[in-house]
């Protein structure tokens, strides 16, 4: 009875996965390609001859992109970590300490997000150059943590009010403060929150474009989207070299996701209540 | 002397009063229960207690001193919650010690009074687990613990037994029970659980829209209801209710006419039309109408409930129905014919307009 709904349910998981993989098979398929092999016609669809020559090239001819994965790591886990330190705090006082116009602060937290982050890159700049946090880690991860907050603030937020409070209201009777229910009952109950809050605006931080670009204009200082996207060249457009600079960045990204996904699945209030 | 005086308390969000001038002493060692429907303000009133809700107005005393304003954990209070509210990432030996730690309490004497408390409460082999690893009886023992571990003034119970299913329910309430008589705390208890209140209670506290309505001991509020709201509040089945006027002759005659009684055991004053209130369990039924005798009525069985020991009939009396509790063997059944005897002891009269009832009167209609 049930069997055939199911299969109809299967069939469009595996449709849509492979929908959004694609592009990340083909640019794989394509790290792996040779120079003729991209531009064979018909197009090659596994690569023939198979090839890791773009990786070794890569490693030789532009050492940079270590940098550029690095310092995309430094700025994208900066953000994460005071993005969740103060949309922690935030989310949490607005949440649950029962502050008055707790609603409207949001929504103006909301609203603020809502500004196109190119309209702020002009006045960014140049506050950023007066204050010499151009080509900082510090200035990019201020930067991003600034774009990234008000998300942050709104899934944790949401996350605190699924808490049952009995449990912060027994820790005050036990003696707790604020602070310390936060840290230590807050916080572990919620760590499947912050674990998927901070996966999303650590991959956020790494794929930002625009900021990253304008506040980072040393070569030594780009991150990894700005970097690759300065490849192309004035002649031409190094598909093999692009592709295999992309698996590369994507590969810390992939690998941080495989830790901390199975921790997001966890029940971990299960037990405080009936 | 840890006696808790709430001098008329009360407790405003916005407009909305929900608790109105509450005053009571609660003495030492007593076992108080707040017993009311959802809504009517005791658990407001228990959290006002333990400090989680501030107090709009009144003043709170626990052992002599003013509370209003000092901080939970300095009130000298334990709570055990609804929803047991254990730290799930601590084990139960942490969830039962975490008061003591914050308290600075040596290391040493953590571990004997968590271990005497577990002792106590049949934990100890539970110890090292998380609150997940449990049974419900067994988290509910552990929030317990964790109260008794603080040695506090007072212990504050919210309804700690609804999420428990109903047989560990009455073992649970018999512990709670022998608990209290060895440890003798002062302890408030909420509860909409009628039978909670009365088998755990040494006063009850009974509720309603934010107002007490009535303090006393089982016995008086089960015996004495102040008014219709305890009076159907407490008792299960429910107490009758059936309106009576007073006709030319001075007789109280219901609406439908067939249920007429010389006189009532109440003052009922100038008062033309009252409210009778009997319990279910008060009417004594007859095989046959055994001719005109006083207060026998002819009925007919409309509708039998065997419940086991007992068993309920839905009787009609002309228009008028009553439900009455018979034993369960060999109980009337459905259709059959038989005769209720009402026992003027044992009736309660209230004013139809305020509901409060009616003082008994000093020439009290003498029992058959």
């Amino acid at each position: 009875m049930t069997k055939r709904p199911r299969f109809g349910l299967y069939a469009l998981v595996i449709l849509s996965v492979v929908v959004s993989f694609l592009p990340i098979i083909w640019l794989v398929l394509t790290s792996l390609k040779t120079t003729e092999g991209i531009y064979a016609w018909p197009p090659q669809y596994l690569p023939d001859p198979f090839t890791l020559k773009n990786y070794i090239n890569i490693f030789t001819n532009s050492p940079e992109l270590l940098l550029y994965v690095l310092n995309s790591f430094i700025v994208a886990l900066g953000c994460t970590v005071v993005a969740l330190s103060f949309g922690g705090m935030a989310g949490y006082a607005l949440s649950r300490l029962g502050m008055r116009r707790a609603g409207v602060l949001m929504v103006f937290i909301l609203a603020v997000s809502m500004f196109p982050p190119v309209s702020l890159l002009p006045s960014l700049f140049q506050t950023f150059l007066n204050l010499g946090l151009l080509n900082t880690y510090t200035g990019l991860i201020i930067a991003h943590t600034g774009l990234f907050l008000p998300f942050t603030v709104w899934m944790l937020a949401s996350y605190f009010a699924t808490l049952p409070p009995e449990i912060e209201e027994a820790a005050r009777m036990d003696g707790m403060g604020f602070f310390r229910i936060f840290w230590s009952i807050v916080i572990p109950l919620s760590w499947p929150g912050f674990v998927a809050t901070g996966l999303i605006v650590f991959i956020f931080s790494w794929n930002e474009f625009p900021l990253a670009l304008v506040l980072m204009t040393q070569n030594a200082m780009r991150t990894a989207p700005v970097g690759i996207s300065l490849y192309p060249g004035e002649y031409a457009f190094p598909w093999e070299t692009i592709s295999t600079a992309t698996v590369i960045a994507i590969v810390p990204v992939l690998i941080i996701t495989a830790i901390f996904q199975k921790q997001i699945v966890g029940g971990l209030t299960a037990g405080a209540g009936k | 002397m840890t006696e808790v005086k709430l001098d008329r308390i009360g407790k405003k969000y916005g407009a909305v009063e929900a608790v109105q001038q509450f005053d009571l002493t609660i003495r030492e060692g007593e076992f108080l229960v707040l017993l009311g429907p959802s809504g009517c303000g005791k658990s407001t009133t228990l959290r006002m207690i333990a400090g989680l809700e501030s107090i709009t107005s009144g003043d709170l005393t626990i052992g002599g001193a003013r509370m209003n304003d000092v901080d939970p954990k300095d009130r000298g209070v334990a709570m055990v919650f609804q929803n047991y509210a254990l730290y799930p990432h601590k084990s139960v030996f942490d969830n039962m010690a975490m008061a003591l730690k914050l308290q600075k309490v040596p290391t040493a004497e953590i571990e004997e009074r968590v271990g005497r408390t577990a002792e106590l409460l049949g934990l100890t082999d539970y110890l090292q687990r998380k609150p997940a690893a449990l049974s419900g009886g067994q988290r509910q023992r552990v929030a317990i613990g964790r109260a008794i571990v603080r040695t506090p003034k007072v212990f504050l119970f919210d309804e700690p037994l609804s999420n428990l299913d109903a047989k560990l329910r009455v073992k649970m309430r018999m512990e709670l029970q022998e608990l209290h008589d060895r440890l003798g705390a002062t302890s408030v208890y909420v509860t909409h659980d009628q039978v909670e209140a009365m088998t755990l209670a040494d006063r009850i506290v009974i509720m309603n829209g934010g107002v007490v309505a009535q303090v006393g001991t089982p016995r008086e509020v089960y015996d004495h209801p102040a008014d219709e709201f305890v009076a159907g509040f407490i008792g299960s089945p429910a107490m009758n209710f059936l309106d009576l006027a007073r006709d030319d002759t001075g007789r109280w005659v219901s609406d439908c006419g067939n249920l007429a009684l010389p006189a009532l055991p109440a003052d009922t004053g100038s008062r033309s039309r009252v409210r009778l209130g009997v319990r279910p369990e008060h009417i004594e039924v007859l095989p046959e109408a055994p001719g005109p005798a006083p207060l026998t009525y002819p009925a007919r069985v409309l509708l039998a409930e065997l419940l086991g020991a007992d068993a309920l009939l839905s009787l009609g009396i002309g228009e008028t129905r009553l439900l009455v509790r018979v034993g369960g063997a060999d109980h009337p059944v459905q259709g059959a014919h038989l005769a209720i005897r009402l026992n003027p002891a044992q009736l309660h009269v209230f004013d139809i307009d305020t509901g409060r009832a009616l003082p008994r009167s000093a020439a009290e209609v003498p029992p058959r």
